[in-house]
């Protein structure tokens, strides 16, 4: 008789940081490839054709890396926060309130500045307002214990509404008075629009979304706060024992998890955008950060990998439309996106745990379950 | 014993109760136990001696069924049985007394003793079923209150609940894992008449312990195990303490060098005043007042669970107190990072998820203590994790091994270095809980050694221990704290262990 058995690991192995994620993607595939067969469609055309839009050339590398920019930062976002064990479900929301904020900034005051210190205060802008928006999360998080979970994600409904609110729903100052119809943003002044290289939509964002990356990885490795976090994450009572204080820690970090968040939608408004407009800044790019984030393990330059493939995913979802036989949504990267985030969830047990095969020994069983009855 | 697993040992009235021949078990990346042999006859104790992860506790779950082996079989009166879970072990009358107790704290003794009973038919005869758990208790010297709720009895009435419960489904087996390690030494006493009762009606019992001194006294014969095999078995005419010992850590110990020389006492470096911890209606600890001097150890006595966790944490600021001070070297102690700076380090009671981090790495948790600028050196911890498995012979594959993957022993070793054997600045004042305890023989010594080096040093220590010898061997003064008062005070010179014993017991 043969078992199968899971059984705790001693050590996780490193190869398993790697080996589960992609595999996971893997199974996402097959699993996928599914619906695509009952819909008469062949997976493998589906993903050759979605591999070449999104890797296949130098143009598809280049929308790839313009989709995986704000996904950076919404990455990090989630991933920072992740890593001590606090889920910052709410980056849309911060997203949101950072284009707010970078919006209103650009157009307030970025008219007479040079390029540089717009760029600066586009993004400081950005962060501000996303911390703004993870105030009440954090401050009941850190006194009340209050699940962030839930309000962040409660506190994404609420800027939803703003966001209408401020171009629809009246005059605001972010509001193009000029435009007849359909209510439009107002267009940032040029200085605080990122110019684009390499014939593309690439900006200052890509560079400035690395460099974040290379902080927040040496914050969290390299720094007593970030040690403070791995203590809090593991165990509170050792934080308490050494110390280390848990309310300032927890407050520090969904606040940056937050202004990490508006960052993106700095870039959003800065690098692509140009001004306020609810419907090109729905694109789910905050939730999008949190599979980012659990694929890369909350690992700051994992995220960078993680977010160039989702990146190129969106990227080929956009694509895939075009393809005419195919018949295919763009959502059908929202579908594999939900698959790979299963799978890695159900794949996380092979990081703790080992499938094991055991062989009993049909004799000895016989033996001993005849003694047993006798 | 014989080396030839493949001979059966003999059936018929003369065959032991219950024996196993060959296990073997493992886990992933240990050998728990290797090929192991024991027998148990009618009406003796018959004592499994070991170290910390010597297989002892495997042994037994493998004897009750909670544990199947790989290979190897047990025996019951001289027949092959397999037991599968241990309902099985129950059903053949083996039972086991686990450590930590598994009773329902709001069921009287009578519904935890029937639970799961599957002699119970559908209507709970309450009356009849306290008489047949008083008569049961009765008989065997175990006086517990049928109708009485476990969440007020004490640890050691817990034990009888769960001694009770097994003679009431007819266990004539009963494997005892570590069943004096919370108990007071009256307590104790009780047991052993108890067990002494079991035995002369002619059931057995196993024993399971690292204690030398109890297993001589209550033993009819001793296996002794070391990393998974049996490295001998002695009949009680024969045990002999040093050789038990030996046979336990593999070389020689010697048990009398265990009393440390007395301290020289200079002036109080730690002072509390009138400390008071309530936490709602409960008062953890009543207006205590104590004073550690320079270069002495002050051992706090009592049975677990009478204030000695909040003492601790109060001492070294990380619980703050509801009234009353606490000074090291005329500063107040308001936090646990002031009680660091003013050199107080701190050993506390739950190793691992308070005195270090179950997820992190042996370096990573040396850095939790130490003193922290902006920047944390990861490499450098990494170093200071290698120097202290060397010298401390811990027992983990290096320096990047989580603490979780440590045993109990090796683990205390990092944390007690950490503490007290750190950072090249000898601490002031060390304040440590139940240090020793679990540990085995060989890194019993290392903590003790480490503890007397501070005394020498010049630091005032603050001992809290269960373990009554340990207190005796090392303190120079002793304190016994009951329900957070103290309630005897007295000078190594002076002390008398039944004083404090009653002390302990709060009677006065």
């Amino acid at each position: 008789m043969i078992v199968v058995r899971l059984e705790r690991r001693v050590a996780t192995p490193r190869w398993i940081g790697v080996a589960v994620p992609v595999a996971s993607v893997f199974a996402a595939l097959v699993l996928a490839g599914v619906f695509f067969v009952l819909t008469d469609r062949p997976p493998l055309t589906v993903y050759s054709e979605m591999f070449d839009a999104a890797f296949g050339d130098v143009q598809g590398v280049k929308n790839t890396l313009v989709s995986a920019t704000p996904l950076v930062f919404t990455g990090l976002a989630a991933a920072f926060a992740m890593r001590m064990g606090l889920y910052n479900i709410g980056g849309e929301g911060q997203l949101y309130a950072g284009a707010i904020a970078a919006a209103g900034a650009a157009l307030l005051w970025t008219a007479d500045l040079s390029t540089p210190i717009a760029i600066a205060v586009v993004f400081v802008a950005g962060a501000v307002g996303g911390m703004a928006w993870m105030l009440v999360p954090a401050l009941a998080r850190a006194l009340l214990g209050t699940s962030e979970i839930v309000t962040t994600l409660m506190m994404v409904l609420v800027a939803d509404v703003v966001l209408d609110y401020l171009i629809s729903g009246s005059t605001s100052y972010w509001r193009d008075p000029l435009t007849i119809g359909f209510p439009q943003g107002k267009e940032i002044p040029d200085a605080a629009q990122f110019t684009r290289w390499f014939d593309a939509r690439i900006t200052v964002a890509l560079p400035i979304a690395i460099v974040t990356a290379a902080i927040v990885w040496f914050v969290r490795n390299r720094t007593s706060f970030g040690y403070g976090q791995d203590v809090i994450g593991d165990a509170p009572h050792a934080a308490r024992y050494a110390g280390i204080s848990e309310r300032r820690t927890v407050l520090v970090t969904l606040l940056v998890s937050g202004a990490l968040a508006g960052m993106a939608g700095a870039a959003e408004i800065g690098g692509r955008i140009y001004k306020l407009e609810p419907s090109s800044l729905r694109l789910g790019l905050g939730f999008t950060g949190i599979v980012i984030a659990a694929l890369a393990r909350s690992n700051a330059l994992g995220v960078l990998v993680a977010a160039f493939f989702l990146g190129g995913l969106r990227n080929a979802g956009q694509s895939v439309q075009a393809v005419a036989d195919l018949d295919l949504p763009k959502s059908v990267a929202l579908m594999l996106e939900g698959f790979i985030l299963l799978c890695f969830l159900g794949g996380q047990v092979f990081s703790t745990h080992r499938l094991r095969i055991v062989r009993r020994e049909p004799a000895r069983r016989a033996r001993a379950s005849a003694g047993a009855s006798s | 014993m014989t080396d030839d697993t493949t001979v059966r040992p003999d059936s018929g009235p003369g065959a032991p109760v219950l024996a196993a021949t060959g296990v073997v078990k493992r886990f992933p990346g240990v050998v728990a136990l290797d090929d192991v042999d024991v027998d148990l006859r009618a009406g003796e104790v018959h004592t499994l001696l070991g170290e910390n992860g010597a297989g002892k506790s495997t042994l037994a779950s493998v004897l009750c069924g909670a544990y199947q082996p790989e290979v190897g079989t047990v025996f019951r009166h001289g027949r092959p049985v397999e037991l599968r879970s241990p309902r099985d072990g129950l059903a053949h009358g083996i039972a086991m007394v686990h450590q930590h107790f598994r009773l329902v704290e709001r069921f009287t003794v009578s519904e935890n003793v029937v639970l799961g009973d599957p002699q119970l038919g559908r209507w709970l005869a309450r009356g009849a079923i306290d008489d047949r758990v008083a008569s049961v208790a009765e008989t065997f010297g175990l006086p517990v209150d049928p109708r009485a709720r476990i969440h007020d009895l004490s640890v050691g009435q817990r034990q009888r609940v769960e001694i009770v419960k097994a003679l009431y489904r007819g266990a004539d087996v009963l494997l005892l894992d570590d069943p004096t390690a919370d108990l007071t030494p009256q307590e104790t006493e009780a047991l052993f008449v108890t067990v002494r009762a079991m035995t002369a009606a002619g059931k057995s019992v196993v024993f399971i312990s690292h204690k030398l001194g109890e297993v001589v006294e209550i033993s009819d014969r001793v296996t002794v195990m070391r990393g998974g095999v049996v490295t001998g078995q002695v009949a009680r005419v024969d045990a002999d303490r040093h050789e038990l010992a030996r046979l336990m850590v593999g070389r020689d110990i010697d048990l009398d060098a265990q009393q440390f020389a007395a301290g020289s006492p200079g002036s109080p470096c730690l002072i509390a005043k009138g400390v008071t911890v309530r936490d709602g209606e409960q008062t953890a600890l009543d207006a205590i007042d104590l004073e550690v001097r320079a270069g002495e150890i002050v051992g706090v006595a009592g049975v677990s669970g009478n204030g000695q966790r909040e003492l601790a944490d109060v001492l070294a600021g990380v619980l703050a107190p509801t009234s009353g001070v606490v000074e090291v070297n005329g500063q107040p102690i308001r936090s646990a990072r002031a009680a660091r700076a003013a050199g107080v380090a701190y050993v506390p009671e739950e190793r691992l998820g308070t005195g270090l981090a179950p997820s992190l790495t042996i370096g990573e948790n040396l850095l939790l203590t130490r003193r922290r600028g902006a920047l944390v050196s990861r490499s450098a911890a990494r170093r200071d994790a290698r120097e202290i498995i060397a010298r401390f012979e811990v027992k983990a594959p290096g320096p990047d091994a989580r603490c979780r993957v440590l045993s109990g022993g090796n683990a205390q070793k990092v944390l007690v270095a950490r503490e007290l054997a750190g950072d090249g600045q000898a601490p002031k004042v060390v304040v440590a809980s139940a240090p020793t305890r679990g540990l085995d023989v060989g890194a019993i010594e290392q903590v003790r050694a480490l503890l007397d080096d501070a005394r020498r040093n010049g630091a005032g220590v603050l001992l809290i221990s269960e373990d009554l010898d340990e207190v005796l061997a090392m303190a120079d003064r002793i304190v016994v704290l009951y329900r957070g008062r103290i309630s005897l005070e007295a000078d190594r010179a002076s002390a008398d262990r039944g004083a404090i014993g009653r002390a302990m017991a709060g009677i006065a």
